[in-house]
């Protein structure tokens, strides 16, 4: 089959004619580069790049003295005479009854009188250069503060040290946090038993508690590595990618809808990347491929409009999608004007700081980094990388408008590839890519961020206080012929450099963090000069080397971690520990986690059988009730992964939301952890619960008759992965009688075996409400 | 074992029929923060941040202590109700789109200037201008402080919205109310800090984001009371049981949460999660309390238009809102369905049906706040999100049933209460009404205002994300509106 593709991008598109604004004394007060931020504002969406209205292309000069059907649009010395001045004045350009379609505003008095002043001096234009990729102006110094620990490459000859402890080595890992406990008169706590070591495991790597088998099966496997199998047969799960996938959709800030606007207007395809990223994962595509692709696959794909994709070249494009996760109203004139655009391209160059580099670039768009030695102009010089694709004066809008606005546009390819799925009715499928077509607009680093104030030209570039260490930042053509500036294709190359000091660092940390609940670096977005220091420096740059060694694996990456002694230790609170360390900051314990919203969810669906097992493709719908409760659709009584489920800003499911998953504004790198009422209110009290609690009554009713101490037995194994204590067995077994009898009291004409199976449905509702379901040791 | 017994015994007591009576306080509290308290202000930490609802010490000496912001969705027409424009009566029917189409979000409806269709007169004391469509507001104006050049900086609602509530014009930052109880605690520790007051008929523009907490903890985000029945989400069991069987199986669950918490001594997110499950249940009984009206006078509840359809809806969520600024909730935040303000179209009618239904239970409101004493510590704050247009905007490029589109550049806000100079008005916008020419107050200052009276100083109320100290008012020049200032 022949699917159709449509990739919506936002792009653009204004010619070369960068030029310099050099400091040279002689040059004209007002030049070119004053002029042509003004005409990109008001003027070129109808005059420029993709359309000629009127013939007429207002982006350079030569092409304002050829002018249009009215004849030449200025007249150099005369701007009495100058038609686009004259135009301007009587208030006919822009016109005014398009603007919104557009997302165009009039022209400011200020503006008008540059131009005018401009055009009396003769429309002077100073050092015609550049071209893609070649702008010479405005390069960014190295700053000082250059120092700073996470601006110098990881270390290639760190040693792990010797330790007294050295019995608990099983790898480095365990080495270099021994060091540091043991420098504080500490050890690491005792190993954990089996049973708490295969809960941890299972919802760490998968999501998803134990079963019942897997548990057993584990227990009496005598074999001496155990436990590094169970591990592997954990990484070799499909549900692995469904849950490593959706921390790294935090990363992007995946989202179902567009956000910005009440209607909060739905992304339909958006699921493309969703399930690219959990393939990726899955597949343990090597982190720096993976980079690469979300960074710069369509300048990777060798794919032009019209002509056919294969699945790799389709993969390529749906990984763009990465930096395309932001809130987006541009999709409507009204909310598509130069600001809102501007907005869009600050989340992504956010996403990608705090995300990728662990840098809070953004904080430059302003002013210079009052901390980090980030300057405006690297700000902006990052934004010059994205322009090929992301250029505020020629956007291609993320979807198609409700209403028939002009300037949509969608680039349509053909693509084969039975196994691309296309859900539309046309039979197109459409990508949310980036899209480099290869003519940006020249970059003007804008004061104070304020798109009316363009200041100089800057150059596409790095950061300069990263530059000086990595290797240098270099665009090539992507291939032959290609119509892309290759910006990003450099950038990426840049990024996955293995000396890169930030990019293998900020991963391995991130990773840490969702086994130890901190990372090395507790401000996971944030290494920069008011981040924190890494508790363990060592290893984190021992880890980031030896995760580049692995070919970028984070399979690898996770089996060296579960598998140290560190990680597989008891989270018991020993008194020393307490003392000495209450915060846990040199991991003398494992810490005792609240699993996330989506584990909670899924635990509750899969404990009670109904979890469906149906990965991929559109997710499924939400039902919002008046009352504003959120819950997702089931389909023949099963209900599938919650990251499967609509992620809609507007309308996430209440269970989610109420365990702290908040909407993806732009991203969130970390989620926070809440012990609030409404929890406590929707486990107890909600329909979907209770009817959960219900078919894992069933459940446990089939799988083990009739015995009170069966039934509790095995629904304690399923709900917390053990057998429950003596002293658990009898309060429940009491439970179970005394609530039998009520409910024979309450019921009588039901009979006995209903009363049963709603008293059994009672204490699986106790347990799905014990703290031990939501909390892992 | 006594423990044991009295948590039996709660969940006895509300493990019955009570449950789905009313909510309790701690709804929104963060137990697990709770336990180990730390000051915004203190300086930036690197440990893991709790955050709680414990009172906090202002920055300096307050004048009020609650506030109550009745929010008008839309847009209310400046023109129309506050600031009667000669000119623009004189002047109905010429041009004046071309001046300002940059302006005008509709500019395929735009028409020519309109006049109001309302009378004005001078009322009270001060001689406030108020039109004929506000006849009890009429009767309070020596209450307020009236600002007539509050500017925005956007045409369109959602970012307007995101702007008068947050500060910024997207969605995921915190809300003025979230940014209050994050500076201040809150009073009451069996309501919430910030309540929300939403319609029963439907939620504003941007919904629910109107009251989020952005990046703050979630523990500082608006709660939302249902001025009728449940008013929190899964408060009453969605399956009704006997109660016998619920206090059992409650029992249990208090029983085994018990067990697994002594074999883990020293974890205060355990007992914070037990103590979820306890405030679980006793919120309901504090806020059944707050939202009962029905022990209120039968002249009280006239007071407020509670015996007239009309204005019986937002009429009730006033009075609730007096009584919760009565238990100690610091911030009450007042919501109409949809955009009752935005009168793009029939102008006349909009607005009278508009005022019907609000004008009375306001006026209501600051008689019985000034009664009860409460005026004097607790801050009324009325107005929309940006103002109207001098011109017409045509329907069917008609005057006929016309309208006014969206205005940024003048709107109106009166404040009212502690701390507020009564009776003075404030800027002063051209003789068209098109735009604030003197005494601006951009959004950043409305909000500086707020929180100035409340002993926060905007430039103190900070955040720490990501190596940037964010505020209510962002990096803006931003000054306090001292004008209005008793």
């Amino acid at each position: 089959m022949r699917a159709r593709i449509l990739i919506s991008c936002l792009m653009v598109m204004l010619a070369g004619s960068a030029r310099a604004r050099a400091d040279a004394p002689t040059n004209p007060e007002v030049t070119q580069h004053d002029v042509l931020p003004i005409l990109l504002l008001r003027c070129t969406v109808c005059h420029g790049t993709r359309k000629q209205e009127a013939g007429l292309d207002l982006r350079t000069r030569a092409s304002m003295l050829r002018g249009g059907k009215s004849g030449p649009a200025i007249v150099p010395g005369k701007p009495d005479e100058s038609l686009v001045v004259q135009r301007v004045l009587r208030e006919e350009m822009p016109p005014r009854r398009r603007l919104v379609e557009v997302s165009v505003k009039t022209m400011e008095p200020g503006e008008l009188a540059t131009l005018e002043k401009w055009i009396e001096l003769g429309a002077p234009v100073v050092d015609e250069v550049g071209g893609v990729g070649r702008v010479t102006v405005g390069t960014n110094d190295e700053p000082s503060g250059a120092t700073h620990w996470s601006f110098r490459p990881p270390s290639r000859d760190i040693v792990p040290p010797a330790v007294n402890a050295a019995h608990r080595v099983r790898n480095p890992i365990d080495a270099f946090v021994l060091r540091k406990l043991e420098a504080h008169g500490l050890t690491l706590s005792p190993e954990a038993d089996r049973r708490t070591l295969i809960r941890r495991l299972t919802l760490d790597l998968t999501g998803l508690p134990p079963t019942p088998e897997a548990i057993s099966a584990f227990l009496h496997d005598d074999r001496p590595d155990a436990y590094e199998l169970l591990v592997d047969g954990l990484l070799a799960s499909p549900r692995y990618g469904e849950r490593q996938g959706r921390h790294w959709l935090d990363v992007a800030g995946y989202s179902d809808s567009e956000g910005k606007t009440n209607q909060d207007k739905l992304r339909h395809e958006n699921w493309r990347y969703r399930d690219y990223v959990i393939r990726a994962h899955n597949d343990d595509k090597p982190f720096d491929r993976f980079l690469f692709e979300q960074i710069a696959g369509d300048e990777l794909a060798k794919y032009e409009p019209g002509k056919t994709v294969d699945r790799r070249a389709y993969d390529n494009l749906v990984a763009t999608a990465f930096l395309r996760q932001g809130p987006d109203g541009t999709w409507a004139g009204i909310t598509a004007f130069v600001p809102d655009r501007l907005e869009v391209i600050s989340d992504a160059i956010d996403v990608f700081g705090r995300g990728v580099l662990g840098l809070t670039l953004k904080c430059a768009r302003c002013h210079d980094h009052k901390f980090d030695p980030v300057s405006q102009g690297d700000f902006y010089s990052l934004s010059a990388i994205f322009k090929g694709a992301y250029d505020e004066h020629d956007w291609l809008k993320p979807q198609k408008p409700d209403k028939g606005y002009i300037g949509e546009r969608f680039l349509e390819v053909v693509a084969h590839a039975s196994e691309i799925p296309a859900v539309s009715k046309d039979g197109k499928v459409r990508i949310r890519a980036l899209w480099d077509r290869g003519e940006p607009s020249p970059t003007y680093l804008l004061e104070r961020g304020n798109y009316l104030r363009p200041g100089r030209l800057v150059e596409p570039a790095v950061p300069a206080v990263l530059a000086a260490k990595t290797r240098p930042y270099r665009v090539e053509v992507p291939w032959p012929g290609a119509k892309k500036t290759g910006r990003r294709l450099a950038l990426a190359r840049w990024l996955v450099d293995p000396d890169h000091p930030l990019t293998a660092r900020v991963a391995v940390n991130r990773v840490w963090m969702h086994h130890f609940e901190k990372g090395i670096v507790t401000s996971l977005g944030n290494f920069g000069v008011t981040g924190a220091r890494p508790t363990h420096p060592e290893l984190l740059d021992w880890l980031a080397r030896s995760f580049v060694e692995s070919g970028w694996r984070m399979k690898a990456l996770h089996r060296l971690i579960v598998t140290s002694s560190t990680y597989r230790q008891s989270s018991a609170l020993d008194e020393s520990v307490r003392r000495e360390d209450p915060a846990n900051r040199w991991l003398g314990r494992y810490p005792l986690k609240r699993i996330e919203a989506e584990v909670v969810r899924d635990s509750l669906l899969f404990v009670a059988g109904r979890l469906a097992d149906r990965p991929f493709g559109p997710p499924d719908d939400v039902s919002l009730r008046p009352d504003g409760l959120v819950t997702s659709v089931a389909k023949d009584e099963l209900w599938r992964r919650s990251v499967y489920v609509r992620q809609r800003r507007t309308q996430l499911p209440t269970i989610l939301e109420a365990f702290d998953l908040l909407p993806m504004n732009p991203n969130c790198l970390e989620r926070s952890t809440s012990t609030v009422a409404t929890q406590a209110l929707h486990l107890l009290n909600n329909a979907m619960v209770q009817k959960l609690s219900g078919a894992f009554a069933l459940r446990i009713q089939r799988e083990a008759g009739t015995d009170a101490s069966a039934l509790v037995h095995r629904a304690f194994v399923r709900a917390l992965g053990r057998s429950p204590t003596k002293e658990e067995l009898e309060v429940t077994r009491e439970a179970l009688d005394s609530l039998i009898e009520l409910w024979l009291r309450q019921n009588p004409e039901e009979g006995e075996p209903a009363a049963r199976l709603r008293a059994l449905e009672n204490i699986c509702h106790a347990l799905f409400n014990s703290s031990e379901f939501v909390y892992v040791d | 074992m006594s423990t044991e017994h009295s948590r039996r015994s709660f969940f006895d007591r509300f493990g019955t029929g009570l449950f789905g009576a009313g909510l309790a306080s701690l709804l929104s509290r963060d137990l697990f923060g709770a336990s180990i308290a730390e000051s915004p202000h203190a300086e930036r930490s690197r440990g893991p941040k709790v955050y709680d609802l414990e009172p906090k010490l202002p920055h300096f000496e307050p004048k009020a202590e609650s506030v109550i912001h009745l929010f008008m969705n839309g847009g209310p027409s400046q023109m129309d109700l506050f600031d009667p424009k000669d000119a623009l009566t004189r002047h109905h029917g010429k041009p004046y789109f071309d001046k300002i189409a940059g302006e005008v979000e509709n500019p395929k409806d735009a028409g020519a200037l309109m006049r109001s269709p309302f009378e004005f007169r001078r009322r009270g004391e001060c001689g406030m201008w108020v039109s004929d469509v506000m006849p009890h507001l009429a009767t309070k104006v020596d209450e307020i402080a009236l600002v007539q050049s509050l500017q925005g900086v956007n045409v369109t609602h959602e970012p307007s919205l995101y702007k008068i509530q947050t500060g910024r014009q997207l969605p995921g930052f915190p809300s003025m109310g979230s940014w209050v109880v994050y500076g201040l605690g809150s009073e009451s520790q069996d309501l919430p800090g910030y309540v929300v007051l939403d319609d029963p008929l439907g939620l504003p523009i941007n919904g629910v984001e109107n009251w989020q907490a952005g990046f703050l903890s979630p523990v500082y985000q608006g709660t939302r009371f249902r001025s009728s029945g449940a008013p929190v989400l899964n408060l009453r069991p969605e399956v009704e049981q006997p109660p016998e069987i619920v206090s059992r199986e409650r029992d249990l669950i208090a029983r085994l949460q018990r067990i697994h918490q002594k074999a883990r001594p020293g974890f205060a997110q355990l007992d914070a999660r037990i103590s979820s499950y306890e405030l679980a249940a006793r919120m309901q009984l504090s806020a059944s309390d707050a939202l009962d009206i029905s022990r209120e006078s039968r002249k009280t509840r006239e007071l407020y238009g509670l015996d007239d359809k009309v204005t019986e809806s937002y009429g009730r969520r006033c009075l609730i809102a007096r009584r919760l600024v009565e238990r100690g909730v610091r911030f009450v935040q007042i919501f109409i369905n949809a955009q009752i303000w935005d009168n793009h179209s029939d102008l006349d009618g909009g607005l009278r049906s508009a005022c019907a239904r609000t004008d009375k239970p306001i006026a209501g409101l600051l008689s019985d706040l000034r009664q009860r004493g409460l005026l004097d510590s607790t801050l009324v704050v009325w107005g929309g999100e940006f103002g109207r247009l001098p011109i017409a905007q045509l329907r069917n490029g008609k005057l006929q049933g016309a309208g006014r589109d969206h205005n940024k550049n003048a709107a109106v806000s009166w404040f009212a209460g502690a701390g507020i100079k009564s009776g003075v008005v404030h800027g002063r916008t051209d003789e068209l009404g098109f735009s604030a020419v003197e005494g601006h107050v951009s959004v950043q200052d409305w909000h500086a205002t707020i929180l100035h009276l409340l002993g926060l100083d905007h430039e103190m109320l900070h955040f720490e994300r990501d190596g940037l100290e964010e505020k209510l008012t962002h990096v803006f020049d931003t000054r306090v509106v001292d004008e209005i200032l008793a």
